[in-house]
């Protein structure tokens, strides 16, 4: 995968931490909570939207864009003139991404994968890879904080490729990381909490938002990454949310009530942290707690 | 014989509401139905429809590599090939991470040992559902798992087979968040696609998206505006933007704090939808018209 020359103020930290605000269940307040979070950081801190199928940070952020550069992915190319038809490019392709008719040169299909198999196998070295872009990273910054986001192309179908060489950059710049993650509790939040040091969750607390929390946990145990519970719309619900963080002993770190100013705020896109003070003084004393835990 | 017409809920921004218009809609329409949950990796559909499970079976897709670490001399060899970072080798002995293999089959073909073998994975399970609304085909996603727009693509399948064997001329399939392969699997093909946004900035820079996939796969669609109330400025920028594309705005809904105590209930919120649940249900049966219409390419 090509590397995006993207660049940021490097800085040499000795633990930096890589906190994930993930959730589960879409629209739970994850871009409120990250952005607060982000807000109540020193500008050190990078702001990093992961959620590349529908990525809402920057706004909240009320960014202005510098810089993009397409994420690439390798697609085999077929050379027709060397192609002789044998098929080896077929039988060794997992997902039927290549096709051979009778004698005429392989052609390559959008379930390919780019593992790189067809290349590897071709005897006539008829086949290199070429990259063609999925998305697009961008940088830029706002409300005072550097932000980096992925963003999917519109018809694409993966947004894991998009999603690791966003962290990838972000990682590598060695700062504090503050990442809002994709919904959901496949692969793309896979990818997104391997590259994090641990999590933070923000659900709702309706048996929905319980209950894909539930599953959102599975996966920070699998990944053996440590999570957090912020509980938002705390009195819109039943305690399903709150006792299965007891169960499970997760930390509660917050549980914000349902607040129609907050709510026509981030309407038009300014996070809780600049409307209302119990948001403020939790996320304030979250930032402390992570910043003295990764000391 | 009744033509069976599927309807997609869609939104883009997770949260919207596709979860409660699906289930809400489903509980007013006149017509028989069949419910499906496409949203396979956070399926929120059964806690409303408390389903009664008939049939249920795993969901087999994709490989993964295993190593035989007594064959494996740690040469590195797969590490340096596999695209997705799914091996490495320490202490001597390469190891798979199962999250990130994607079966491809590459650590094998440069394996001088041949150490490498695959298994199939079970990804998740399906299930063969009834409900008092109708029947309903729904699916857990392993959590972490892959493959979720394959997944989508055999329920949606077995959802219109279902259908077609039950004489029902309505299929409602609950959609993922996203734009990505769950989305496209639960789009692609459907007669027609509910987008439900809310008026908020994020809600509708997502529609704008949703609303791109839905037309480069020509799926005729309408907008579902939930929450109208909790900002009047937002709801007519929404308004606006769908004036100017032309989308035709379905139905407004404000937000109503008994929704959530419907959801806490495991009730289907309906009733709290009031009047214009009915006018989404008789404003949806205009825009399917145009479904048939685009199926037979016109």
């Amino acid at each position: 995968m090509e590397t995006i020359p993207i660049t940021l103020p490097e800085e040499r930290r000795k633990v930096p931490f890589r906190l994930a605000v993930a959730s589960g269940k879409g629209g739970t307040g994850k871009s409120c909570v990250a952005a607060s979070l982000i807000l109540a950081a020193e500008d050190r801190v990078l702001a990093v939207d992961a959620d590349v199928e529908c990525p809402n940070l920057g706004g909240l952020l009320d960014w202005e864009k510098w810089e993009s550069a397409p994420v690439r992915i390798p697609r085999p190319q077929v050379d027709p003139d060397r192609c002789d038809g044998c098929g080896a490019c077929a039988d060794a392709c997992r997902f039927s991404a290549m096709l051979v008719f009778g004698k005429g040169p392989a052609r390559v299909n959008d379930l390919c994968h780019g593992c790189g198999a067809c290349a590897l196998v071709c005897p006539k070295g008829a086949i290199f890879e070429e990259g063609v872009p999925v998305g697009w990273m961008t940088r830029g910054r706002g409300r005072g904080r550097d932000v980096l986001e992925g963003r999917l192309s519109v018809g694409q179908a993966n947004p894991v490729p998009v999603l690791e060489e966003l962290l990838a950059v972000a990682v590598g710049k060695g700062r504090d990381l503050v990442v809002d993650c994709p919904p959901g509790t496949s692969c793309s939040l896979v990818a997104a909490l391997r590259l994090c040091s641990e999590a933070l969750f923000v659900t709702e607390c309706t048996p929905f938002g319980a209950a894909d929390l539930s599953l959102a946990l599975d996966v920070a145990e699998a990944l053996q990454k440590p999570a957090m519970v912020v509980l938002n719309r705390s009195d819109l619900g039943d305690g399903g949310a709150e006792e299965l963080c007891r169960r499970r002993n997760i930390p509660v770190v917050a549980r914000f009530p349902f607040s129609r100013a907050i709510a026509e705020a981030y309407a038009s896109g300014i996070p809780p942290y600049l409307v209302d003070e119990a948001w403020r003084s939790a996320m304030d004393a979250l930032w402390a707690e992570l910043k003295e835990r990764s000391r | 014989m009744s033509v069976l017409r599927e309807i997609v809920v869609l939104s883009g921004k997770g949260g919207a509401g596709k979860t409660c218009i699906t289930a809400s809609l489903g509980a007013v329409l006149p017509e028989a139905k069949v419910f499906c949950d496409a949203d396979v990796d956070a399926p929120n559909l059964e806690l409303l429809l408390a389903p009664e499970i008939l049939e249920e079976e795993p969901f087999e897709s994709g490989l993964r590599a295993e190593i035989d670490p007594g064959a494996c001399t740690g040469c590195g060899r797969c590490e340096a090939a596999c695209r997705f970072r799914a091996v490495v080798v320490r202490d001597g002995r390469a190891r798979v991470d199962a999250f990130a293999c994607e079966g491809c089959g590459v650590c094998a073909l440069v394996c001088p040992e041949r150490a490498v073998s695959f298994v199939s994975v079970v990804q998740g399970r399906l299930f063969r559902s009834r409900t008092v609304l109708g029947r309903f085909e729904h699916a857990r996603l392993r959590p972490g798992g892959a493959n979720s727009g394959k997944l989508v693509q055999l329920l949606r399948r077995r959802a219109r087979e279902t259908a077609l064997r039950e004489g029902v001329s309505v299929l409602l399939v609950d959609g993922p968040p996203g734009i990505a392969c769950p989305a496209i699997s639960s789009l692609a093909g459907a007669n027609a696609a509910l987008l439900v946004t809310e008026p908020t900035d994020s809600a509708r820079a997502d529609l704008l998206r949703i609303a791109e996939l839905a037309g480069r796969f020509r799926v005729p669609f309408g907008i579902v505006l939930n929450k109208a109330d909790l900002s009047r400025e937002g709801a007519r920028r929404t308004e606006e933007l769908c004036a100017e594309r032309r989308w035709p705005l379905l139905a407004r809904f404000p937000f109503v704090e008994e929704i959530p105590r419907c959801i806490a209930r495991r009730e289907v919120p309906a009733k709290p939808l009031g009047e214009e649940l009915h006018h989404l249900a008789e404003r949806l049966s205009l825009l399917l018209p145009k479904a048939a219409e685009c199926r037979m390419g016109v």
